[in-house]
């Protein structure tokens, strides 16, 4: 989830007003910040990715502002009429269809206002533009080119000029080669004819978008004049990524500016921070947050939250939803701002008053009945995770992989199969604990899964148990008398145990478990050369017994 | 009178035997009985004041490898002295070496103790060697060389005074391997004087009462030996469920208690469960292969019945009758059959409701899901998932916030809160923290909110739904008060074995 450092002072500018580090740790939580860290003087939070529009100090000063009751409802922001004009050309359409822009003037840009730029930029990145692939942004210093800007398509090789941070003219497809950044994002362009290009009036280049800035618009401390650029494969995304920017500006004293916006067979005027009108019902409200709050109530709550709201008629309140916001879908995302409004600190918990009966797994109310026999002969439960590999569920056993669940993206090669079995996981327990006391005595009552093409997820999950005794004078006997033990105390009235042969066990000292006739599971001496493997001393009596017969 | 058992009279005798003062090794040749016996019984004799132990400085002394050559040869000056004698008491220093037949090496050693042992001299001018006095036989260093080679080992403590004296001169001469040791003593007091001259008697005890004693009724003529009940046993460890299942179980229970049904769904699902039914957008960064295990074998499942897969499809592309935005893309069949190893429980909770429509329903799960992630101390892959879920007409968020607030607080965790969060299928939506002395800090439980129109309505779900879930292992790590989720999984017996079993 994204962060954001805030510096207590530079945060007070902001807000206008004095606040301590402990208060805004007190506060913050209560409109959806995760306190990370309190320092002397910061406090690190972090939010959620719908809301987009707290990556900047002006966001979360907005958002703050109003919950505290120091200024309350929709945020204006003036769009000043201009004179910018931007063309969409035809030849982008396949790759990257959409761009709008803003012109941002008179901004006074300090170190950390930069800073706090680069960062928005980057948080808009991935939680609007899912890492620049639905949309991208790039600000540029507006000083240096000329309107009417083109943001168009080229070839590869036909265009040279200087990415940031270079001091060296690249071609597109070298910028994609060499660059970092290139490297990078070259997965979003590389496969189209042409790559994407904002140029000006003379063709002096902007950026190569969604790829990286031209160093000749980049922005500093000197820079006035702002043109934001946002490019993208999905509408919403571009113009949400568009609003969170300019109004983020603006909170920071900057006049937003309209733009031109010409696209092969219409035009707009962009930004447009019209505020988006949606409809509550205020009983519905109540109904799901649990509160008898009344018109005016709802409304205070939702000013609150930087709505804006008016009673339209009986029980219905219009709001007007501010255009940075990305989270609103649903007249139920309107609920939960009547509800931080209101303040979740002040809701009181109540019980539900349904009334029910409880009732459990028949799988899990056999599994502690197995727990129960298990742990009263003498072994002690162990928990084993699902997810294991080749070497240590098969070759360690003697056996050879077969219908293995495998997984496609294993973050780590330990865990690459689901297991099958039990006992696997039992003999790694006995090699861990050799130093400890002997005899030992295991057991695991818990999953495995199994191919099944059958079923709608293919696979199927069955529950198992299986026991090790590993001491001196471990062998078959004793193995076999433990399993019958479990099998008459789940209340089994016949089985049948017969010569069995099995890889992992030694042979003529192996056998299977028969209830009606199905193979239920096997018994015997674990084979000396899979306790070599394991590097276990003592011999290792096991059974493994699938007990979905059993449920 | 301090009542003494068998084994406490039997060794006080025979120390009283042995002159009043004795080693445990003297006690155990004296007294027949075993080494580990005495050691109690003298233990138990000190506590009573009948004896008291003495530790004594013992200075083990054995010859070293060129002291052994000496005793066998005899000492150099003894080899140049005799030689001497024979070339009649003075001869030319080269002469005598010669005929001694001594080692180049030894010389200077040779003539060194001539002179200090007063025996011969050596004119620098003439380089003649003179016979002063005539050497006794065997000196007090040869004879401690000699004994040495015999027996191997000597106590320094226990010899003459004359071989006392020699040890230091050997022990100079760099002759000796010397380990010193403190040896124990041990010696009836006064106390013990007085109590054995009141008389003790052996009177044989039995330690074990067997069969035979209680068939026979032997035991009443029998002295059944008086246990020190102070003394420490053995430790036992019991077989045991494992700890984290205790709190799996207890969780289990504490749902039970408050009414709610189990339900258990399959650890594979396909994605259309995991993600698509609970209206996370297929681009949704928790579906991607960071967060995610997908199946490479095998890869694709089955989807419900077509007008369900339908609904949600355009839910997610337009909200379809729901009155949402929807996400605006084109939905994908392929995205939604794509296996998966669950991310959460909530894949079989929505099942569940789509076929569970009459209200009230109240089910909860307390299962495994999976996370593809590198195991390190604050996460594992796979972990359990404690969820539960109530449906009714009229439930509401503050309901939530008090069926959550009943259920930790079984677990002991009264401080907690409410904060608002974000979920892609419940709003509105919170999380319940927990606050944490020790870090001065709030650590998340779990999360929680009510199943969003988008999600209800392509199932048929007509009354609202509070859900919350939340992982069993952090649970179980202030309960176990462990640092590293990792030792829930390692299995260690010595950590098994020293858990307490859960008793909330």
């Amino acid at each position: 989830m994204p962060t954001i450092n805030l510096n207590r002072e530079r945060f007070c500018k902001f807000l206008g007003r004095d606040i301590t580090v402990q208060e805004m740790a007190k506060q913050l939580p209560w409109i959806g910040f995760d306190i990370e860290e309190v320092g002397q003087d910061y406090v690190k939070v972090e939010f959620n990715p719908n809301r987009v529009d707290f990556c900047s100090y002006a966001g979360v000063a907005r958002a703050l502002k109003g919950f505290m009751g120091w200024e309350t409802g929709l945020p204006k922001y003036e769009v000043n009429p201009g004179k910018t004009v931007l063309f969409i050309d035809e030849a982008v359409s396949g790759v990257r269809p959409y761009m709008l822009a803003a012109v941002v003037r008179n901004v006074k840009l300090d170190e950390d206002g930069i800073v706090d730029l680069m960062e928005m930029q980057e948080d808009l990145h991935w939680g609007v533009g899912r890492d620049r692939r639905k949309a991208s942004i790039g600000v540029h210093n507006l000083d240096v080119v000329e309107s009417p800007f083109t943001f168009t398509a080229v070839e590869p090789n036909s265009v040279r000029f200087v990415p940031l941070d270079k001091t060296d003219e690249m071609s597109l497809s070298e910028i994609l080669e060499k660059h970092e950044k290139g490297k990078a994002y070259r997965h979003l362009v590389d496969w189209a004819e042409k790559y994407p290009l904002l140029v000006d009036r003379d063709g002096k280049v902007l950026s190569m978008p969604p790829v990286i800035n031209g160093e000749l618009t980049r922005v500093s401390s000197r820079t006035r004049n702002l043109f934001l650029d946002i490019t993208g494969t999905d509408h919403r995304a571009v113009e949400k990524g568009l609003h969170v920017l300019a109004t983020a500006l603006a909170d920071m004293g900057g006049e937003i500016e309209s733009v031109k916006v010409r696209y092969p067979d219409h035009s707009v005027v962009s930004p447009d921070l019209t505020p988006e009108k949606m409809r509550l019902r205020v009983a519905y409200a109540n109904e799901m947050v649990g509160l008898r709050l009344s018109e005016k109530q709802v409304i205070e709550c939702l000013e609150r939250c930087r709505l804006g709201a008016r009673k339209v008629g009986e029980g219905i309140v219009e709001v007007a939803v501010p255009a940075y916001r990305i989270d609103v879908l649903h007249e139920v995302d309107l609920v939960e701002e009547v509800a931080i409004g209101y303040g979740y600190q002040r809701l009181k918990p109540t019980f539900p008053r349904s009334v029910t009966i409880g009732q459990e797994q028949q799988a899990h109310r056999l599994a502690n009945v197995v727990r129960k026999i298990m742990t009263g002969v003498g072994f002690t439960e162990v928990m084993n995770f699902t997810l294991t590999n080749e070497r240590w569920h098969y070759e360690m056993m003697r056996r050879k992989p077969k219908n293995i669940i495998e997984i496609a993206n294993p973050v780590s090669a330990e865990y690459s199969i689901a297991r099958q079995e039990l006992l696997p996981g039992l003999m790694k327990n006995l090699m861990d604990n050799k130093h400890e006391s002997f005899p030992q005595r295991l057991f695991e009552v818990s999953d495995v899964m199994h191919i099944n093409m059958g079923l709608e997820t293919r696979c199927e999950r069955l529950l198992h148990v299986a026991a090790v005794s590993s001491h001196a004078t471990a062998n078959f006997t004793e193995t076999k008398s433990y399993a019958e033990a479990l099998l008459a105390n789940l209340g089994l009235k016949r089985w049948d145990i017969k010569a069995a042969e099995h890889q992992s066990f030694l042979e003529g000292r192996t056998a299977a478990v028969y209830v009606r006739s199905k193979r239920i599971g096997l018994l015997g001496e674990v084979h000396p050369e899979a306790l070599n493997n394991f590097e276990l001393d003592n011999p290792v009596s096991a059974f493994e017994i699938n007990l979905e017969e059993i449920v | 009178m301090v009542e003494l058992r068998e084994n406490e009279r039997k060794t006080l005798l025979a120390i009283e035997r042995l002159g009043g003062k004795a080693s445990v090794e003297q006690i155990t040749n004296e007294s027949g009985l075993p080494d580990s016996t005495i050691m109690r019984a003298a233990l138990a004799l000190q506590e009573k004041k009948l004896l008291k132990t003495l530790e004594k400085k013992q200075t083990i002394i054995e010859l070293n490898d060129e002291g052994k050559l000496h005793a066998k040869q005899g000492l150099p000056e003894r080899h140049l002295i005799n030689a001497l004698i024979k070339l009649g008491g003075k001869a030319p220093i080269e002469k005598t070496v010669e005929n001694a037949k001594l080692e180049r090496r030894f010389v200077p050693i040779a003539l060194g103790w001539l002179r200090r042992k007063n025996w011969a001299a050596l004119d620098t001018k003439t380089t003649m060697l003179q016979l002063l006095e005539k050497p006794e036989k065997e000196g007090a260093d040869e004879k401690l060389l000699k004994l040495l080679n015999e027996k191997g080992q000597a106590i320094s403590e226990d010899l003459s005074p004359e071989l006392q004296s020699a040890v230091q001169i050997l022990k100079r001469r760099k002759l000796l391997e010397i380990d010193e040791k403190t040896k124990r003593v041990i010696e009836i007091t006064e106390a013990g004087w007085k109590r054995i001259r009141r008389g003790i008697k052996v009177i044989s005890e039995v330690t074990q009462l067997t069969p035979e004693l209680i068939i026979t009724e032997k035991w009443r003529r029998t002295k059944l030996r008086k246990f020190d009940v102070t003394a420490p046993g053995p430790t036992i460890y019991p077989a045991k469920i494992h700890p984290l299942q205790q709190i799996i179980q207890r969780a289990r229970e504490i749902f039970l208690e408050m009414g709610f049904t189990e339900i258990r769904g399959p650890l594979i699902e396909t994605a259309f469960w995991n993600f698509d039914a609970l209206f996370q957008p297929q681009d949704h960064p928790a579906r991607e292969m960071m967060d995610t295990f997908y199946l490479a074998n095998p890869k694709a499942g089955g989807l419900p019945k077509k007008s369900l897969v339908d609904a949600v499809a355009k839910t997610h592309e337009d909200g379809w009758t729901t009155g949402s935005k929807g996400w605006g893309y084109k939905w994908s069949h392929e995205e939604a059959q794509r296996l998966v190893l669950r991310t959460h429980t909530t894949s079989e909770t929505i099942k569940y409701l789509s076929k569970h429509k009459t209200p009230p329903t109240k089910v909860f799960s307390v299962d495994r899901v999976y996370r593809n992630e590198k195991v390190t101390y604050i996460h594992t892959a796979e972990f359990h998932q404690i969820e539960g879920i109530v449906v009714d007409k009229h439930v509401t968020l503050r309901d939530l916030m008090g069926t959550l607030k009943t259920f930790y607080s079984r677990f002991g965790l009264r401080k907690v809160q409410f904060w608002p969060c974000y979920f892609p299928y419940t709003e509105p939506s919170a999380q319940a923290v927990f606050y944490v002395p020790k870090l001065k800090h709030w650590i998340e439980l779990c999360g929680m909110g009510m199943f969003r129109p988008e999600v209800l309505a392509p199932m048929g779900i007509k009354y609202p739904v509070l859900a919350w879930g939340g992982g069993l292992e952090r649970l179980a790590m202030i309960e176990l008060g462990l640092d590293d989720i990792r030792a829930l999984y390692g299995n260690s017996l010595n950590w098994i074995r020293r858990t307490q079993m859960c008793r909330r």
